[in-house]
């Protein structure tokens, strides 16, 4: 029958490259960048690498290998690296950064505090999003002091939301709080309302 | 009831809340929903059945809705014509325009009165009210 | 044994968008009393004293349980032409692209990762020998990789049992098997040897890079229980295993859009499939 091969192995080793990795994510091909920026993590100096090769990469896969690689790195360092993009005025930009440091909680945690009280309201937003990968009695404790001195709605429809997850019956009070400062939020409104519901019912 | 009957909208949102705020607002008013998470889900759902109009968040995990228009748009398919009304919390001019320049047809600033997307939908989806 | 505790509605909502933003699985109202067992399994297994201890317990993702839970819903089993609707897709549209620039005589390779006990490669051989008229027209090579070097050795031995093949016809199973008793029926040699069986761990990219560039690749029921931080590595890892245009077939309640955005999303028949973007050529 056909399909009887021997199969040999067709795989060519790629040729390492020789050139220094800042000269391949200074002036190689996107791909050469993208695989000098996958290997990124494992050099000495790869945070530094990284740090300026992201400030001017244009290419969206490569910038995400970028981003990987500070995951990979994941120490408060790498992750604070990753933060001023959630300030960026390109959405791709905010939701690379925000997904990077998603996949390192435990140092992105470092920062939290510091993001949720910056004087930009989208930053704070996009923070509570960092705030859902706590431990559930920690992001509820969080979340419940950010609303109780939040003066944006939508950022306390974003903490709501996630609350709608994690929150505990200590929530309740700082939601009807919440909900009676924005009385002409209809959203935060309803937020308020649903996610009291779901609170509510599993205190058993 | 407004007649929005067999008007199907596709709510691309990552907040659960939203969606369900979303939902009860068109429901209400007639339409059939369906749901995605990000632009990415977005995509596949456009993909797999057919729709009138898309509400899409721009801050997504994965796929924001900038990148999702314009991937939308440039595919060459029927579904890449569809309305497709950006919703946002950013307000600044540069939100605005960054949309508009990917594809979008409308523009609406978070929090939204469900009336309000309700009207919306129903012009976007040919019915003025 | 008594009834299990019911969830109330809100409980189940908490849990129903949890899986759905994780895992892109939708659990609507009408399976409520399916999952109810299921989570209260669990909750027994994990020690839970309660639906929100459980939770929470779900939430931080401490030893696999969210793969745990979904395991709890979903059939598990392995057998030949498992999800034929991507096989029949294979045939009749991904290898139809791949083709249209080469030459007879070139390679095709298709990586089936993870392969587990061998089905999925052994059912692409042998659906491509049914249903491929070109199956002679190219040099094809099926690579199956897992893991886990004992299913791997049950791979190479290629030994299995009726269920395995009950989706199989007698035809189908007389031309590749032969029956070792009424229990047991072995791949024949020649196909047996035809594909080639590699440990691979999808999150190094030190095991995967040698395995090459694939024109379709098999990943299934994998990549969505990984962290965040593994699920882009994998991602990537299995994008540098693709030739530009080459396709990636997740399993059927999977979605790249839990995983990542690296791949082009394609429909073809009624399936989704995802792509590697073809090479752009140089605007100069």
């Amino acid at each position: 029958m056909p399909l009887v091969r021997n199969p040999t192995p067709t795989v060519e080793p790629r040729a390492p490259d020789e050139r220094k990795p800042v000269q391949v994510l200074a002036s190689g091909s996107d791909e050469e960048r993208w695989i000098a920026a996958r290997s990124a993590a494992e050099t000495p100096e790869g945070l530094s690498l990284l740090t300026h090769a992201l400030a001017v990469e244009r290419v969206p896969r490569v910038r995400e290998a970028m981003f990987t690689a500070l995951a990979k790195i994941a120490t408060p360092e790498s992750a604070s690296v990753a933060l001023p993009y959630l300030r960026s005025e390109d959405a791709a930009l905010r939701t690379q950064a925000l997904d990077a440091l998603r996949a390192m909680p435990a140092v992105a945690a470092e920062h939290l505090s510091q993001l949720l009280d910056d004087s930009d309201p989208d930053v704070r937003l996009l923070a509570c999003e960092i705030a859902r990968a706590l431990p559930t009695g920690d992001a509820s404790r969080v979340l419940g002091e950010l609303i109780e001195k939040e003066t944006n709605s939508n950022v306390c429809s974003a903490a709501i939301e996630i609350l709608a997850e994690t929150g505990d019956v200590a929530s309740l009070p700082i939601l009807a709080r919440c909900a009676a400062r924005f009385p002409n939020d209809p959203f935060l409104t309803f937020a308020v309302k649903t996610a009291s519901g779901r609170i509510g019912s599993s205190e058993r | 009831m407004p007649d929005n009957s067999s008007k199907r909208v596709l709510i691309i949102d990552d907040a659960a809340l939203v969606r369900a705020y979303y939902r009860a607002a068109l429901e209400a008013h007639g339409f059939v929903v369906g749901e995605a998470l990000n632009g990415l889900e977005g995509l596949e759902k456009l993909l797999l059945e057919p729709f009138d109009l898309v509400i899409a968040d721009i801050n997504m995990p994965q796929m924001d809705g900038i990148t999702f228009l314009r991937t939308l748009r440039s595919k060459e398919l029927p579904v890449s014509s569809i309305p497709v009304l950006v919703t946002s919390t950013e307000a600044g001019p540069h939100d605005i325009a960054a949309a508009r320049g990917a594809g979008a047809n409308y523009y609406l600033v978070k929090p939204i009165k469900q009336e309000t997307l309700a009207e919306y939908a129903a012009i976007f989806c040919g019915r003025p009210r | 044994m008594t009834d299990p505790p019911q969830m109330t509605e809100d409980e189940f909502r908490r849990l129903a968008e949890f899986l759905y933003r994780r895992t892109g699985m939708v659990f609507t109202e009408s399976k409520r009393y399916y999952v109810e067992r299921r989570v209260w399994e669990r909750i027994d297994a994990t020690s839970s004293p309660s639906f929100s201890v459980y939770f929470a317990h779900l939430r931080s993702e401490v030893r696999d349980e969210v793969e745990q839970l979904i395991n709890a819903f979903t059939v598990n089993e392995t057998y030949f032409y498992r999800e034929d609707h991507q096989l029949a897709c294979l045939t009749t549209d991904l290898l139809r692209e791949r083709v249209a620039t080469k030459r007879p005589g070139d390679p095709i390779r298709i990586w089936s990762s993870p392969c587990s006990t061998g089905e999925e490669p052994y059912s692409i051989a042998i659906w491509l020998l049914e249903n491929w008229k070109d199956v002679d027209t190219y040099d094809i090579e099926i690579v199956g990789s897992d893991i886990d070097t004992c299913v791997l050795e049950a791979a190479a031995v290629g030994i299995f049992g009726k269920r395995a093949l009950m989706r199989l016809s007698p035809e189908v199973i007389a031309r590749y098997f032969h029956a070792l008793d009424d229990e047991r029926w072995q791949i024949l040699d020649d196909l047996r040897q035809s594909v080639r069986f590699t440990r691979v761990n999808l999150i190094e990219t030190k095991e995967t890079r040698p395995q090459g560039r694939f024109d379709v690749i098999f990943c299934r029921n994998v990549l969505i229980y990984f962290d965040d931080e593994s699920r882009r590595i994998a991602a990537e890892n299995l994008y540098d295993n693709l030739l530009p245009g080459g396709f990636i077939c997740l399993g059927h309640t999977e979605s790249m859009s839990r995983i990542s955005p690296l791949f082009e999303v394609c429909r073809y028949s009624e399936a989704i499939v995802y792509r590697r973007p073809e090479e752009l050529r140089r605007a100069r």
